[in-house]
């Protein structure tokens, strides 16, 4: 394992951001980006499973906000690693990383599971099924965010 | 939901170890400045954030500095901070004590002084 994290941080990106400022910045912009997309969508969408704003079809605001949010999750899971290969000694000991990519692994099984049982808008789900997965997707995804950003404040 | 959260940050706690990583701001730190003198013992350079271990008065302290552009911009040089360097910081320490950690506000080697953050006192 710290042969293949060594390994990690030897990479040609790791060593080209460990000291680019602009490349660094660019990269922790885009994985923001991605977060920004994923958690904006997730929110409105589990909102709406939950049963806000009943008043707009279910199917008009999935076909929107599903995309966007896997659009943002590619985004971030794209410039994660390259964020992690910097130090991928030192964050592979971060609990709160370890916490985070087990949130993100759930969120994703339980979004895969559910859109590939019934579809991309959901025709079909029971509205306990719909309430269930809105609640586990919002823990995952808010505690994803929680956690990724406690790893730069709260590391010791 | 609440208790999701609260499950997912008593996880990372819990996992949590002494990772040599730098900290975002200075919120954890006591807002008052120190100085301390000692030897480099390791070094880590780069983004996120520099580390150095120094050896001050037999007790090895983790020494967060800038990150490259900081650094650079205050003068240093690549190996000015290397392994059995002298070096005085003066900086804000960590506010829980018994964690031998700070952040440099500025730095002395020899009779050189290089200044990261100009705009903090």
């Amino acid at each position: 394992m710290e042969a293949f994290l060594a390994a990690v941080e030897a990479t040609a990106p790791a060593q080209y951001l460990r000291t680019s400022r602009w490349g660094y910045a660019a990269v922790s912009g885009a994985h923001i980006l991605g977060i920004a997309l994923l958690v904006g969508t997730i929110l409105p969408l589990n909102l709406r499973l939950l049963g806000f704003w009943r008043s707009i079809p279910r199917a008009n605001l999935l076909r929107v906000l599903v995309p966007v949010a896997a659009t943002g999750l590619v985004l971030a899971v794209l410039t994660g690693p390259l964020l992690f290969s910097v130090r991928a000694q030192e964050y592979a000991a971060v609990g709160f990383l370890q916490a985070k990519v087990v949130l993100v692994l759930l969120g994703l099984l339980s979004a895969l599971t559910i859109h590939h049982a019934y579809g991309l808008t959901l025709e079909g789900a029971s509205e306990r099924r719909l309430r269930f997965h809105a609640l586990f997707s919002l823990g995952c995804w808010l505690g994803a965010l929680a956690c990724g950003r406690l790893i730069a404040f709260a590391v010791d | 939901m609440k208790k999701f959260l609260t499950i997912a940050v008593v996880l990372g706690f819990m996992f949590s170890s002494g990772a040599a990583l730098g900290h975002h701001g200075w919120s954890w730190t006591t807002g008052e400045n120190i100085e301390l003198t000692g030897v480099i013992k390791k070094v880590r350079l780069g983004n996120p954030h520099g580390i150095l271990e120094v050896e001050i008065g037999g007790e090895l302290w983790t020494i967060e500095v800038g990150q490259p552009w900081r650094n650079e911009r205050a003068g240093l040089k690549d190996g000015d901070l290397s392994e059995g360097v002298e070096i005085r910081v003066i900086g804000e320490p960590a506010s829980d004590k018994s964690d031998k950690r700070l952040k440099v506000e500025r730095l002395f080697l020899g009779d050189r002084e290089y200044i990261l953050y100009p705009e903090r006192d």
